[in-house]
């Protein structure tokens, strides 16, 4: 473009001189005007051409504006990871030795074991959809390992009073249940109180389930009021806490249901009073028998960075083919206190009371004690725990003293 | 004399320190509460904002999502949620998101940004954004509003 604009200027320079030459005086000086507002025309033209020419080479037309949206930012995208963990000793002067079932080796008075390995990852599809996931690798007899899928949950939070989680969840039965999951780390004492123990080591409740679980807040103004709905099947397989081996009673659950309702009042942070009711059937396998189980829970808890107050109380109602029914009364209190920053002793205390006649938690039967310990935190990632457990059991069977170190770690 | 000398700059290095001192304490102000000026809030308590930033709170009325920011440390801004509105210390606060997100309550903590410029271009291109700001760096594309009715450099504000 610009070749031909210069070549047709000289064109130009060349007839206005040839005309200058031959032409008529008269016509010359009307011709050469003429010829020279052209000229003044093409040159306009030629510098407008040059001037484009010279910018920059222009961006793609199709390159959109960059701009910050937390949807595409790598900050939030992808799968974050977090693990927990935890190794720890244990001695006690049971008779029998410790039960398989807690990661300990069978028949020990005194051993290492690792505990529950935990990877837990959530990922945002969108600000309203995300997936949160939690592996355990958990400790069984002889330092072997059991992998359980512990959580998997789609989750859709549609706003503050539909929050949504289809998958493999932890049932709302227990405050504990449902806060603490594995991580050791995440809670004081070395070990769940036995009543929020998992199912599969030995806990008295359906801890787990596969279903729908749906929450949230009730209009309530400063009262704070949540609800909780869970429909799902859970599947306990519970071992015999008492045996050497891994005994173990398959409860066959049906579908169970979960209400809850809970208030997190605005006038005390960190208060929050509530309760729910479970339901199901259990069909033992090998028994024939159908039993209608309801659990009602209660719990008070107050908790600030300082301060820990965690009160739950159960009954566990089984009606054994509509024929006779049994009421196990179950609680647990804990009070800590976060004494430097670093230093939080703590007490617990625990009782369940079980009919050994009943066909499920029979192994369980009268069990209460106290449990004192103390927890340190070298930092935000790595806390010791030391802790000394007393678990006074219905005669003849003799009382169970036992001493837990634990490192509980995060990362 | 040697001793004279020594004292006399023992005392105007104290004085120095002092004075930097003063300098880093006064460089605080107000801490604005933006939000982007699609949010037809203009005033929030300092309740809301706990709930908020504790992960109790995810959604503005109407459905909005409510999109978080926070200042990473160190800086003025994080100071002030912590100590005026969460109450706690930074490692507690992040030990508290830790559990909060664990316990499946919450899908994802606030997100922390190294600058008041990309928290002011997140609140702006976010519906449901909000962030605290230095109110002497607040611009235009974000809406400051008021705590518990009080408006920064307001006789009371107490994000400062």
């Amino acid at each position: 473009m610009k070749r031909i604009v210069a070549t047709s200027l000289v064109v130009l320079a060349m007839a206005i001189g040839a005309l200058a030459q031959s032409a008529q005086p008269a016509d010359q000086t009307e011709t050469v005007k003429a010829l020279l507002k052209e000229v003044t025309e093409l040159k306009a033209r030629l510098a407008a051409v040059e001037a484009k020419l010279a910018e920059p080479a222009a961006a793609p037309a199709a390159a959109p504006a960059m701009t910050f949206t937390p949807e595409t930012s790598s900050f939030v995208r992808g799968i974050k990871f977090q693990g927990f963990g935890e190794v720890g000793y244990k001695a006690n002067d049971n008779p029998f030795g410790q039960s398989p079932a807690f990661g300990f080796s069978e028949g020990s008075n005194g051993n290492f074991a690792t505990g529950d390995f935990d990877l837990f990852m959530t990922s945002r599809i969108n600000d309203k959809t995300s997936v949160l996931a939690e592996i355990v690798f958990e400790a069984a007899d002889a330092q072997s390992f059991n992998v359980n899928m512990a959580r998997a949950l789609l989750k859709y939070d549609a706003n503050d009073y539909l929050k949504m989680s289809f998958g493999r969840y932890h049932t709302a039965t227990s405050f504990f249940n449902q806060n603490f999951h594995s991580g050791k780390w995440l809670q004081t004492p070395t070990d769940r109180p036995l009543v929020v123990q998992f199912a599969a080591k030995g806990g008295m409740l359906p801890t787990q389930a596969i279903g729908a679980s749906i929450t949230g807040k009730i209009p309530s103004g400063k009262l704070g009021l949540n609800y909780i709905f869970e429909y799902g099947t859970s599947d306990t397989v519970r071992p015999d806490i008492n045996s050497r081996t891994v005994a173990t009673t398959d409860e066959s659950n049906g579908n169970g249901t979960t209400l809850g309702l809970f208030a997190k009042p605005d006038f005390l942070p960190g208060l929050e009073v509530g309760g729910s009711f479970y339901h199901d059937r259990l069909n033992p396998t090998d028994t024939g028998l159908h039993i209608g189980q309801s659990i009602y829970s209660a719990h008070l808890m107050y908790l600030t960075p300082r301060f820990e107050f965690i009160n739950e109380g159960f009954v566990i109602q089984h009606a054994v083919d509509n024929a006779r029914t049994y009421h196990t009364p179950a609680f647990y209190s804990l009070i800590s206190y976060n004494v430097s920053g670093k230093w939080r002793p703590y007490f617990m205390y625990q009782y369940a009371n079980a009919n050994v006649n009943r066909v499920v938690l029979d192994d369980i039967g009268l069990r209460h004690g106290p449990s004192a310990g103390v927890r340190y935190d070298f930092n935000s990632y790595v806390a010791a725990k030391f802790q000394y457990d007393r678990a006074m059991r219905r005669n003849p069977l003799p009382t169970i003293n036992s001493a837990t170190t634990q490192l509980a770690f995060r990362f | 004399m040697k001793t004279k000398s020594t004292v006399f700059s023992i005392v105007a290095v104290a004085i120095l320190l002092v004075a930097a001192y003063s300098g880093i304490a006064q460089s605080g102000g107000n801490v604005a509460v933006v939000v982007n000026p699609a949010n037809p809030i203009d005033n929030i308590t300092a309740a809301d904002l706990h709930k908020i930033y504790a992960g109790d709170k995810s959604s503005w009325g109407g459905g909005l999502i409510v999109a978080a920011f926070v200042r990473t440390a160190p800086s003025h801004e994080r100071d002030v949620l912590l100590k005026a509105i969460m109450k706690m210390t930074d490692s507690q606060y992040q030990e508290a998101w830790v559990k909060k997100i664990y316990s499946g309550a919450a899908a994802h903590e606030p997100l922390a940004l190294p600058s008041n410029s990309m928290q002011l271009e997140a609140v702006r291109s976010q519906k449901g954004g909000i962030a605290f700001i230095a109110a002497s760096e607040v611009k235009d594309g974000v809406k400051v509003i008021k705590v518990d009715g009080v408006a920064p450099g307001g006789a009371g504000y107490s994000l400062k």
